[in-house]
């Protein structure tokens, strides 16, 4: 696995640009929420959940997919799909509900799906897994060489419907790859006190499945282990599990009051930023320059300015819309009769 | 700091335990077929140490706390009657934890210290433990430093150290040798058994497995039937027969040379291409001007040698004192240590 100055460039600016995705969207959420917290209020109404902090993990297995590879996410799922590849424009203005957006400003935040990236995401800890289990099925079944991805949190690796994938993803020896993002915390429950084994990269070897864990901070170190777990499903040598230790910069949703974090213990993750870490390391190699990074973050932000201004200036679609989209219109009485 | 209160004027026999959480997870799961070491049976490992320690007489136990809570969990389902204490050092989940935690227990006055890990979690304690020896327990298969011993059976050797059982030091306990890393003339980092020149830039996930990256190796020693890049000359009959008058070796790989098949990870045997070998002479610093590079330190990308710079490699009389699980329990018996009376 060729790690160049183009691919760490690249996951570089992969990095800035999810992290000034989210802060932004961060600075919108508040709009209207303020002084007194209003979940309802101003142009992103409902819970945010972001992924500040976590941007190696998206960028450094990402970097591995192609379009047509299935990939499922969290309720956090803002990196992932922007990692994938996405439309900012459609994706922001799917966050402001609007009608151009993704899902038609139907899904909002956490239900972002994009059929041209095989993207999927939702609000239902752990559920993402068993479709990333079915979705590799059917790329095996199909003979095909695409590799399905799934996402997820420590606090969903306790959830049954995570074993019950491994155990499939292993019986079946599906292309698969498991992305265990152990970012300490499920909401406020420190994983000390939700989970049996100290590492979910252990689960791995009950099922059979190479695990490992890498530093989620380190996008290099999670490039070079999802590689080689991608390739390895490619080549049909059956699923992997990814432990990424990492950490969110941002609370758990927006308006977290963070009571549960020990305190200086954010700190200290933060003097591990993974973009800082990066950036160290290329300019040591005399791959970036001060120059270089203000100019990747420039354009960066002047992308996702385009992209806010896109979805403020859309409309909201209109009220008759929310019954479109909804059922799937039977073609022949037949055909509705086997659906009943 | 916790310091061991001295009874009656002398210290109770203490013994130091550093169990690294991390160990036995890494990438060469993936690319080789390394054992998976989970963090249940390390603590597992652990029970068995505590209860080799309580049975022969050792009273304390210092050991490093970490985020995982390896030595608490022992504990939970152990019986034992020795103090177990944690030094006091603020947890970072880093190798430094072990280096620091090493210190404390060697200022503390342990009298060795009991490592469940793998090379390179002996390559940061040994960096911290000063003159202490170690007591190092494997946890994988890719290991060449600590051995794959029954960890009852390393806590008995350490329990026969610590109690200072009369021969044990003399027949079971010798100092290593260490290769430094140097930058001038500013020490920079230490490996145990190998070094490795690796053709490439990043830390990454550390573990080395593309041999036809690697352009030179260097070792401590003449290190027989082990894995990982120290393999590459334990099978090689020139190197044999330079390490014969030699403290080290100094290794350089590339095409053209003899092609040495050799286990480099659990399970990976490849053909890794031999041009030179060279003896290595304690205090002989080798300029490594290979940029850009990466040193792999026992077997872990560790060290960047960016373009345009150099390091020196620099074999070393300084490295740890080590017990030899096996020679130590034979001195134990001849010192009629387990015997008790009925
Ligand atoms: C099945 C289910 N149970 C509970 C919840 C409430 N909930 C939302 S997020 C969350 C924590 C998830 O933690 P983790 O999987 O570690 O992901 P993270 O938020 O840390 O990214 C919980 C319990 C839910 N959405 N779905
Ligand atoms: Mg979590």
């Amino acid at each position: 696995m060729a790690l160049s100055r183009e691919t760490l460039l690249g996951l570089y600016e992969m990095m800035v640009k999810i992290r000034t995705f989210e802060e932004r969207v961060a600075e919108i959420y508040y709009e209207g929420k303020q002084p007194v917290f209003n979940i309802a209020a101003g142009p992103v109404p409902g819970e945010m959940h972001l992924y500040s902090g976590q941007e190696a993990v998206a960028a450094g297995v990402c970097a591995h997919l192609r379009p047509d590879d299935p990939v499922t996410s969290t309720h956090r799922p803002h990196g992932h799909l922007i990692a994938k590849g996405v439309d900012l424009k459609r994706m922001m203005a799917e966050i402001f509900g609007k009608e151009t957006g993704l899902c038609h400003g139907k899904g909002g935040h956490m239900h972002l799906f994009d059929p041209e990236l095989h993207f999927g995401c939702g609000g239902i800890v752990g559920g993402g897994i068993p479709h990333a289990v079915g979705a590799a099925l059917a790329i095996k079944k199909r003979g095909e060489d695409r590799v399905a991805v799934s996402f997820f949190g420590e606090g969903a690796a306790n959830i049954g419907a995570f074993h019950e994938s491994l155990n499939l993803a292993a019986l079946w020896k599906l292309p698969a790859v498991f992305i265990v993002e152990d970012n300490l915390y499920a909401i406020s429950v420190p994983k000390t006190a939700s989970t049996a084994v100290r590492s979910n990269a252990e689960r791995g070897a009950a099922y059979g499945i190479p695990a490992v864990q890498v530093d989620g901070q380190d996008v290099v170190a999670v490039y070079e282990a999802a590689g080689e777990a991608v390739e390895r499903a490619r080549r049909g040598e059956g699923p992997t599990l990814i432990e990424a230790v990492c950490y969110r910069f941002r609370g758990h949703f927006e308006g977290d009051p963070e009571h549960y974090l020990p305190e200086g213990t954010k700190e200290q993750w933060k003097q591990r930023d993974p973009i800082a870490l990066l950036a160290k390391q290329l300019k040591d190699q005399g791959w970036l320059t001060d120059e270089d990074a203000q100019a990747i973050e420039e354009r960066m932000t002047a992308l996702i300015a385009e992209a806010e201004a896109f979805a403020r200036e859309s409309a909201y679609p209109p009220p008759e819309a929310a019954l479109t989209d909804v059922f799937v219109q039977a073609e022949s009485p037949r055909e509705e009769q086997s659906h009943g | 700091m916790i310091m061991i209160p001295a009874a009656g004027g002398t210290m109770q026999p203490a013994v130091g335990l550093i169990a690294n959480p991390a160990s036995g997870k890494d990438i060469r799961r993936l690319i080789a077929h390394g054992s998976v070491f989970d963090n249940n049976e390390k603590a597992n490992i652990i029970r068995r140490v505590l209860q080799a320690l309580d049975a022969f007489g050792v009273k304390q136990v210092l050991a490093m706390p970490d985020l995982y809570g390896l030595v608490l969990r022992a504990l939970e389902d152990t019986q034992v009657g020795l103090r177990v204490e944690f030094v006091n050092i603020s947890v970072t989940n880093t190798a430094a934890d072990s280096r620091l935690a090493a210190a404390v227990m060697a200022q503390a006055g342990v009298r060795c210290i009991v490592t469940v890990g793998g090379d390179g979690t002996n390559r940061v304690v040994a960096q911290g433990c000063g003159d202490v020896p170690l007591v190092p327990i494997s946890t994988g298969t890719n290991n060449v430093f600590p051995s794959l011993v029954e960890s009852t059976l390393a806590g008995m050797a350490a329990a026969a150290v610590a109690c200072d059982v009369e021969p044990v030091w003399d027949r079971a306990v010798r100092q290593a040798r260490r290769l430094e890393i140097v930058r001038g003339n500013t020490l920079v980092e230490t490996a145990l058994v190998d070094v490795v020149v690796y053709d490439e830039r990043f830390v990454a996930t550390r573990a080395i497995w593309d041999a036809d990256k690697m352009r030179a190796l260097f070792l401590t020693a003449p290190y027989r039937g082990t894995i990982g890049a120290s393999a590459i000359a334990a099978y090689l009959p020139q190197a044999e027969e330079v390490a014969r008058d030699a403290a080290g070796l100094y290794v350089e790989l590339g095409p053209g040379g003899t092609h040495v098949m050799a286990p480099i990870a659990p399970g990976l045997i490849v053909p890794v291409s031999v041009r030179v070998v060279h003896p290595l002479e304690l205090e002989q610093t080798i300029p490594v001007t290979y940029a850009p590079s990466i040193l792999a330190l026992d077997g872990e990308r560790e060290v960047p040698v960016p373009p345009g710079t150099s390091v020196g490699v620099r074999l070393s009389s300084h490295g740890p004192y080590v017990v030899d699980v096996q020679a130590a329990l034979q001195a134990a018996v001849k010192a009629g240590f387990f015997i008790r009376k009925p």
